[in-house]
């Protein structure tokens, strides 16, 4: 049916108003409004292909809305490490070709599919996409709308949309500078715990959240994915910025910044210089702590990468923790570089190396760890610190390990302490 | 496609931040994904009303507060509603559960405080979810509640998601197998050209 005609004609809209407008063809779309928008793209991982086939086999479908938008990412399971593994990346080959999907990126190709499209120009400042993942809200950093949809997106390849709620946007304002030692995925864990323990008085559930401020001018691409990965897991409908992305040409590309006066259902203020690092307790990254609280707990698992850590600047910062020291004893440290082209820069310029000579071990790029311990898991009463995407119970594969998050600075100190460490006190003065 | 859904019968109210697992359908259902509405039933809001699976009428309302099925947003409690055809009213509902709901075909209005002078405990009402008009056949009374978006109330009319995707199918035979896909462990690799995105 046509859509309802805009009441409000002229009135300032918010940047996910803009996307969700533009991808229903129309001028404007109001909050709270359900709207079919069509995406530009549609990203899956190897983890749900064969499972959204077989759903739509068994509902009769022989044939997607439009497999050209369609995307098969390979980051889940990687290096496949059981016969199963084997099998489902034949099945995922023979779907693409059946369902003459638009893109397969296989096995050591691209990387994470959360981070790869970013570098690859393939997610664009301004484009609006669907995901099965949740984690694609990562494409906020660069200036896109990903809404992550889970198992309807089985709706998303029948019928080229899938039902959304215009949602509110809650801005934050971050001002100052971040001291040395802290790391916006700090900022990512505080905000977490903040709006799941009510500190501000403002809703998470479904909004939009879009930072804005003097402090986000210094956020390189990288720190802003950080931000965006963070919040995800807690409910919010996406993370959006209210400046365009740094190091990224986006002078071609359609509004999606917010208007000056657009609607906003909450604004909360965070002063960077004011950050301690944190850790997020096992469970959730709205548990949320300051790292002092659990300083000196010895670790036996530590990684770097996952799609919330997985570019260059976190590897590079992390380094300088591992150079010419060694992983503590007993620990098993592991970087996974996001992308191809991440592990490809790393090694260039030496950082591979530094990890390398410490002792920690390479894995391929990809999901890591965190995809349920397919790789590099947690043995029971095992305790991990990481940079994952989430912490909850038998996320690194057993459920009676113990998997802290914290930045990649302070996965860094901890894996040569041997228990969780401040980063600051291995910086130089 | 838009279809009218109207609904009559008692209801049942509960208060804010009334927890899914807690005090609609008990967590053991979820964890061993119990999805037979008739297994379901027997339990639906126990944990809150004892009586209530004894009482409740296909065709019930269930007025929720603010954030009704609140927590996890597990499925079945929201199965064993649409199986007994019950009606959702409630002042908000967290984004997750609400497309849960929807998705197994349950009619539903958010936004509503219909507040106790308008409807109480037990009372007979009758709800048009197109226009939002609500009337109470007990006490006599009206009122205009905000309406369900016609995208949803299509979804719901037709039984939920899959009912959806099976309407759409109807409506595109273009896109219905002719023979489905085999995918086994011993059929051999298909090469799939890979189309790698350019650089600039």
């Amino acid at each position: 049916m046509p859509g309802t005609e805009a009441s409000h004609e002229n009135m300032p809209m918010t940047a996910v108003q803009k996307f969700l407008a533009r991808a229903c063809g129309r001028d404007r779309v109001e909050i709270g409004e359900v709207v079919y928008p069509k995406p530009e793209l549609v990203i899956i991982h190897d983890g749900y292909v064969e499972t959204v086939h077989g759903e739509l086999a068994a509902l009769g479908y022989a044939r997607v809305r439009d497999p050209k938008r369609v995307v098969f990412v390979t980051d889940h399971e990687v290096a496949y490490t059981t016969q199963r593994a084997v099998e489902r990346g034949r099945n995922i080959r023979k779907i693409a070709k059946a369902w003459e999907i638009g893109r397969l990126f296989d096995v050591g190709r691209g990387g994470h599919g959360h981070i790869f499209p970013m570098e690859a120009g393939l997610v664009r400042p301004g484009m609006f996409l669907f995901a099965y993942d949740m984690h694609c809200s990562n494409f906020g950093a660069i200036g896109a709308l990903a809404i992550g949809v889970g198992a309807e997106v089985s709706s998303v390849l029948a019928t080229g949309s899938l039902w959304t709620q215009v949602p509110e946007t809650v801005r934050v304002e971050l001002t100052g500078a971040l001291p040395s030692g802290a790391h916006p995925r700090d900022v990512g864990f505080l905000l977490c715990g903040g709006f799941a323990n009510g500190r501000w008085n403002v809703s998470h559930d479904n909004r939009i959240i879009e930072f804005c401020g003097s402090g986000l001018e210094a956020f390189s691409l990288a720190s802003r994915v950080a931000l965006c990965n963070s919040l995800t897991e807690i409910g919010v409908a996406n993370v959006l910025f209210g400046s365009p992305p740094p190091g990224i040409d986006s002078s071609g590309a359609p509004d999606f910044i917010s208007d000056l006066g657009a609607p906003s259902a909450g604004n909360i203020v965070v002063d960077l210089s004011t950050m301690v690092p944190q850790v997020a307790l096992p469970g959730g990254p709205d548990l949320a702590a300051d790292l002092a609280s659990v300083e000196g707990r010895h670790i036996d698992h530590a990684f770097i990468g996952a799609c919330g850590s997985g570019m260059y600047e976190d590897f590079a910062d992390a380094a300088r923790f591992v150079k010419n020291r060694r992983i503590a004893d007993g620990v098993r440290m592991f970087i996974g570089p996001g992308t191809n082209e991440v592990a490809r820069r790393l090694a260039d310029d030496g950082i591979t190396q530094m990890f390398v000579e410490a002792g920690a071990m390479v894995l391929p790029p990809g999901c890591g760890p965190c995809a349920g311990g397919i790789i590099a898991p947690l043995g029971p009463g095992e305790v991990s610190i990481s940079t994952a995407a989430t912490n909850h119970s038998g996320r690194f594969g057993s459920v009676d390990g113990q998997c802290y998050l914290g930045s990649p600075l302070t996965v860094a100190a901890s894996a040569v302490a041997g228990c969780m460490a401040d980063p600051r006190k291995f910086m130089s003065p | 496609m838009e279809k009218s859904l109207k609904k009559r019968g008692y209801c049942h109210v509960f208060g804010d931040r009334f927890s899914l697992d807690e005090g609609i359908m008990p967590f053991k259902f979820a964890i061993e994904r119990v999805t037979d509405p008739k297994k379901l039933i027997p339990h639906l809001f126990k944990s809150t009303d004892p009586d209530f699976p004894g009482k409740v009428k296909p065709g019930d309302f269930v007025i929720g507060g603010q954030d009704f099925a609140c927590g996890k947003p597990h499925v079945q409690g929201f199965i064993a509603m649409a199986a007994l055809n019950l009606g959702v009213i409630c002042q908000s509902m967290p984004y997750k559960a609400m497309r849960r709901a929807v998705s197994v075909g349950l009619p539903l209005l958010t936004g509503c405080n219909p507040g106790a002078d308008f409807l109480q405990n037990g009372d007979e009402i009758e709800v048009d979810f197109a226009t939002g008009e609500a009337r109470n056949l007990t006490r006599g009374t009206s009122t205009r509640l905000p309406s369900m978006s016609p995208i949803l109330r299509d979804i719901v009319v037709n039984g939920g998601m899959n009912g959806a995707l099976a309407a759409w199918l109807k409506d595109h035979p273009e896109q219905a197998a002719v023979e489905p896909v085999a995918l086994s462990d011993s059929s051999g690799a298909v090469p799939v050209s890979f189309v790698p995105a350019r650089k600039s």
